[in-house]
């Protein structure tokens, strides 16, 4: 199998269901001749022509609003947002048109469209260029909520996701771009909703997704030649969850770490306890569920803030150390 | 406070109809089934307010009497297929366009077989298979979907348009302009109706709007823009008729802002304390569309009063059969609830 | 149709008001604007005036009982009406169709019959208490009194389980037959872990032959105190100073504000949490007997927790005041109160006996004069307290002898942590205190 970066697996899961539906298309700044601020689309203009590549004046607002509509009657778009912060400015047509149309009109309505974005800090970007801010958007029945972690997952995923017939927000780490990974070349799909787990053990399990997979990944290949057996669920789909696997390993290992770069309050972690919490894993559990997050904090610009501001592998390791030693 | 300006009106007020409707290429037929909906329409309404009174809503409703010549005479002009995107004072623009009033009470009620099989009220009615794509709670909300249907008829090349009708509040939200731009540079085919109808909740157009009339913010976006009397039916088919083509030929977006009136306040906790008794009466008496559409018809012979009495008569029969069905229909099946929030 | 006698919402979020009186009977004309009923809410005391004129009937809602506001609460009939006209909806009762002469007649005889309010009588009924079980707050048994007889019930019926254990600790001992009060925690704070739960449960020690009068099985919190305190004797230096202090400027403190919290309706303070409070501003000067020694360092402690040891039927408990430092005389005491009963009633949870950093022993109520107590590991003082005598003293240079409430303080430290100045200054700023407590308490 070929080995791509995560930036050319979505380009070309894009590229691969534009030439096989004609009804997708993309839509959002810069992301003709320019190629997207992060190179994403590079090259599709000359394939497909600025209709279907269709550069937007910056206005998220604008883009994704005309998203929902053009989904409402049989297009398929794909919508970029050039940095996850800037969909601050899209909730409306997001959360009140897009996520509940089918809804409010009976069942009638289907609103088939992908909201890409780039999130996450470690670029220097600072305080409006680097939020995770996916916790919001899982708060909003009507959407899903998907974040890859690999190369391989991107490009399924996000043929998944065009071909799905609900919105979704595509939500990809910066710093995963340049990824590499092996990805087969033509068409396979991933379906949304399923978790994988990236790492079997039996001492710990760690809930995590996009860029905290690499990292947990690290850590835990790093404790295996300690004898100490983390298992790493990678959710992938952050909504609709997949509570099956999440609850299944816990009951396995007893021990449950949550990892997200979002901020912990309110984070989606907390999401995850409650939902061991009320299941039959909390008769399995031997310590308290643990959390680690961003800290409560806008992302800062020098280096080394930023890189306090968010869980490192240090981090992960070393409060994995003490759950599996129970020092909580 | 009066904020309207006559004299401002692009339109030439309307004083024989049959020889406007010769121009506008409309049969005396047509004339007439336009003055029956308004009175539906207007109907339509004053039921709704009744069972409301009645405790029967469970909700609340935005109505739209006083509006009528507009939805009428914009629904008149636009084709059968064209797409409708409208505010939550939308009864009667669904009506215009033909829309079964035995499922829109049933939805303004709340029963399983309304529109939306109850999910969305009074405030989100929709058809979505007749293209109606469904009347928006959010002010401006419909503005920039209809962007996006724009550009499915674009890249699909058909000949359709989209009608969007907001109000003079949804103009001053940000979605306005974002919209307008977006619809311009792409010369979609979006047809941008503002039915002033001179309040955005209580607050006065002129107190919260930097210079009207709306329509010359077009000008910013280098796109027609009229300002016409909203009362006179035939003068909204006329430039609707106008905008419309011009968007079908390709040619890009048009607004149109038809000044109009509401007279129930603007939703049933409003106690009208910011405009006065006599400002109502005014309009309702002097201005109200569907007495002076049918002093024209009188005046032309294409009615009598008899006619008159009998179109109003056969229209409260079908609104009150409306209100029937909607009683004896169901509720929805609230093992439902989880219906629908997925495809 | 009769005017509904709408009570009226008086204030954001208020449900209910209490009627305290009314000014007017049934079958009595009332004026529109005329004072009818005085009610209270738990910010005011106010008059409800008469909506509309008539005669007033079909009262609902008597002195005493609570009326939810914007609903009805009587009627006001015009010449002619009855009360059978009422429409039935927007009202929390039912309005019984009586003539009004007959409803008053009613309303006296019940009175008479048993002391209870109609409200009261109902909830009890609801609630299955036995009303002639409960003891009225006032010259009535009320709702409040009804309700707090059924708290009171379902604590006694269910005693929280206070081990700390994991959940999967638990699950396995239940499916083992494990009691979880025998078996030691390997966890933090003692916390049993799923692998602490042994297989079955430990076969007990056989009886010792020898004839007695009854046994104390050593196990579960018996046993732990006695590990616990064995513990603590045997490995900790304990030194021991004791004071005198002269207590009348702190009874008439005690007794000041107890008048003060009488009149509010308050409850009143004990010498115990009087004491407490003065202990906790002693600790924040001398935070080495607010200190916990670990292996290899001694930690002075940010937070004051206070432990209370109270007695109960089967041994000692402690339950802590968290943050006694940041809290008023009055919150002291009511928190005090009801950690006790608490205690008293076996339902106290782990989190209320957990994180105490000093502790306060009062036997004075059991007339000990003074007594040494074991300090309770990690803390490093304990302060064992005896009762008031009143007794002769010299209470001036001149060598006056007046009687006055005296009272004996032993404080016992951990002396690797404090030295014997160290607890010395901390009584003296005790002694000081509680003989000038106004310095402290305002």
């Amino acid at each position: 199998m070929p080995e791509i970066t995560y930036r050319e697996a979505v380009r070309d899961a894009m590229v691969e269901e534009m030439r096989r539906d004609e009804t997708v298309f993309l839509l959002g700044e810069d992301i003709g001749t320019y190629g997207g601020a992060f190179g994403v689309s590079a090259g599709m203009l000359a394939e497909f022509g600025p209709e279907r590549v269709r550069e937007t004046p910056i206005s998220e607002l604008g883009i994704v609003g005309a998203a929902a509509g053009a989904a409402m009657v049989g297009m398929k778009p794909i919508a970029e947002i050039m940095f996850m912060d800037f969909i601050l400015l899209a909730l409306e047509p997001l959360m009140n048109q897009a996520a509940k149309a089918r809804y409010m009109f009976g069942g009638k309505a289907t609103v088939p469209m992908v909201v890409r974005m780039p999130g996450g800090s470690g670029t220097g970007a600072a305080a409006q260029h680097s939020q995770s801010l996916e916790s919001i958007l899982m708060h909003i029945p009507g959407i899903k909520v998907v974040a890859p972690s690999t190369p391989y997952d991107a490009k399924g995923l996000l043929i998944s996701a065009i071909r799905d017939r609900n919105p979704v927000c595509f939500v990809e780490h910066k710093l995963l771009y340049k990824v590499k990974g092996e990805v087969p070349t033509g068409e396979y799909t991933i379906p949304l909703g399923v978790a994988d787990i990236k790492h079997a053990g039996t001492d710990i399990t760690v809930v995590t997704s996009g860029i905290m997979v690499q990292k947990s990944l690290a850590v835990a290949q790093k404790l295996s030649q300690e004898g100490i057996s983390v298992e790493v669920v990678d959710l992938r789909t952050l909504r609709p969850l997949d509570t099956k696997t999440i609850i299944a390993s816990v009951k396995k290992t007893g021990k449950l770490l949550v990892v997200h770069e979002a901020v912990k309050t309110g984070g989606w972690a907390g999401e995850i306890m409650a939902v061991v919490s009320e299941s039959e894993a909390f008769d399995h559990l031997d310590a308290p569920m643990r959390r680690l997050a961003g800290k409560d904090v806008p992302i800062p610009y020098n280096r080394f803030l930023e890189a306090a501001a968010v869980p490192q592998e240090n981090d992960i390791e070393a409060e994995i150390r003490a759950m599996v030693a129970n020092k909580y | 406070m009066t904020t309207w300006k006559k004299e401002e009106f692009d339109n030439l007020e309307t004083t024989n109809v049959l020889k406007k409707s010769e121009e506008l290429g409309l049969s005396h037929e047509q004339l007439v089934e336009m003055y029956r909906t308004m009175v539906k329409v207007r109907l339509f309404e004053e039921m709704a307010d009744k069972q409301y009174a009645l405790g029967k809503v469970h909700g609340t409703m935005h109505l739209s009497a006083g509006q009528e010549a507009v939805a009428v005479g914009a629904g008149f002009a636009v084709n059968k297929g064209d797409y409708l995107l409208n505010h939550h004072r939308g009864h009667g623009h669904f009506i215009a366009s033909g829309a079964d009033v035995n499922k829109m009470m049933a939805e303004f009620l709340g029963k399983d077989t309304g529109y939306c099989r109850g999910r969305g009220g009074s405030m989100h009615i929709a058809d979505v298979t007749a293209n109606n794509l469904g009347a928006n709670g959010i002010v401006g909300g419909g503005l920039q979907l209809a962007v996006g249907v724009g550009l499915a008829i674009q890249m699909k090349k058909t000949d359709q348009i989209v009608l969007t009708i907001f109000g003079d509040g949804a103009s001053n939200e940000g979605i306005f302009h974002e919209s307008l731009n977006m619809a311009a540079i792409w010369d979609l085919p979006i047809l941008y109706l503002c039915e002033n109808n001179q309040y955005g909740m209580s607050a006065n157009v002129t107190r919260v709007s930097a210079k009207t009339p709306f329509k010359g913010r077009a000008a910013g976006y280098g796109i027609p823009g009229y300002y016409i009397d909203g009362n006179d039916v035939l003068a909204v088919y006329e430039f609707v008729h106008k905008a419309a083509q011009n968007a079908r030929e390709g040619k890009g977006p048009v607004l149109v802002e038809a000044q109009t009136y509401r007279y129930f306040g603007h939703s049933k906790s409003d106690r009208n304390l910011y405009r006065s008794k006599e400002e109502i009466e005014y309009w309702k008496t002097v201005e109200d569309p569907i007495v002076r559409f049918g002093k024209l018809l009188l005046e032309a012979g294409l009615l009598t009063e008899q006619k008159i009495e009998e179109i109003h008569a056969e229209m409260n029969n079908e609104i009150e059969e409306s209100v029937k069905f909607a009683e004896n229909s169901p509720e929805p099946d609230v093992n439902d609830v989880m219906e629908w929030v997925y495809a | 149709m009769p005017t509904p006698f709408i009570m009226p919402k008086m204030d954001m979020d208020q449900e209910y008001v209490t009627i305290t009186n009314w000014l007017k009977k049934e079958g009595e004309w009332i004026n529109k604007g005329e004072p009818v009923i005085e009610v209270e809410t738990d910010k005011i005391a106010s008059e409800i005036e008469a909506p509309e004129s008539g005669i007033l009937a079909g009262i609902l809602y008597h002195a005493n009982e609570e009326a939810p506001v914007t609903k009805v609460v009587a009627y006001i009939l015009k010449e002619g009406e009855t009360l059978e006209s009422a429409p039935s909806s927007d009202q929390g009762k039912t309005p019984v169709a009586q003539t009004p002469s007959q409803d008053l007649n009613q309303a006296e005889t019940s009175k008479q019959d048993v002391s209870a309010t109609p409200l009261a009588k109902k909830v009890s009924a609801d609630l299955g208490v036995p009303l002639d079980q409960v003891t009225p707050s006032g010259s009535k048994v009320t709702r409040r009194d009804v309700e707090a007889f059924a708290d009171n019930m379902k604590e006694v019926v269910t005693p929280r389980v206070c081990v700390p254990a994991t959940p999967a600790a638990r699950s396995l001992a239940a499916q083992r037959g494990v009691s979880l009060e025998d078996v030691v925690g390997s966890g933090p704070r003692g916390r049993v872990q799923a692998k602490d739960v042994p297989m079955k449960a430990a076969v007990s020690e056989p009886v010792a032959p020898e004839p007695v009068a009854a046994t104390i099985p050593l196990v579960g919190k018996r046993k732990r105190i006695a590990e616990r305190l064995t513990a603590s004797y045997q490995s900790t230096p304990h030194i021991y100073l004791t004071v005198e202090v002269d207590m009348s400027a702190a009874e008439s403190a005690r007794k000041r504000i107890n008048q003060m919290a009488d009149k509010k309706g308050q409850p009143t303070v004990s010498m115990t949490a009087f004491l407490a409070k003065i202990v906790a501003w002693a600790l924040t000067r001398h935070p080495k007997l607010n200190a916990s020694l670990q292996t290899d360092r001694i930690e002075l402690l940010e937070a004051i927790n206070i432990g209370i040891a109270t007695a109960i039927d089967d041994g000692l408990i402690v339950p802590v005041i968290h943050g006694i430092d940041k809290l008023g005389l009055r919150e002291i005491s009511e928190c005090l109160g009801y950690l006790t009963r608490q205690a008293r009633n076996g339902a106290l949870t782990a989190a209320e006996v957990a994180e105490g950093t000093f502790t306060i022993s009062n036997l004075g109520m059991y007339g000990i004069s003074s007594f040494t107590a074991i300090i309770n590991p990690p803390q490093s003082a304990i302060l064992a307290v005896g009762g008031l005598v009143r007794k002769p003293v010299v209470i001036d240079e001149n060598d006056t002898i007046a009687v006055r409430p005296m009272m004996n303080m032993t404080l016992g430290a951990d002396h690797r942590v404090v030295d014997g100045a160290d607890a010395a200054a901390f009584l003296a700023d005790l002694v000081k205190a509680l003989e000038a407590p106004e310095f402290i308490l305002y």
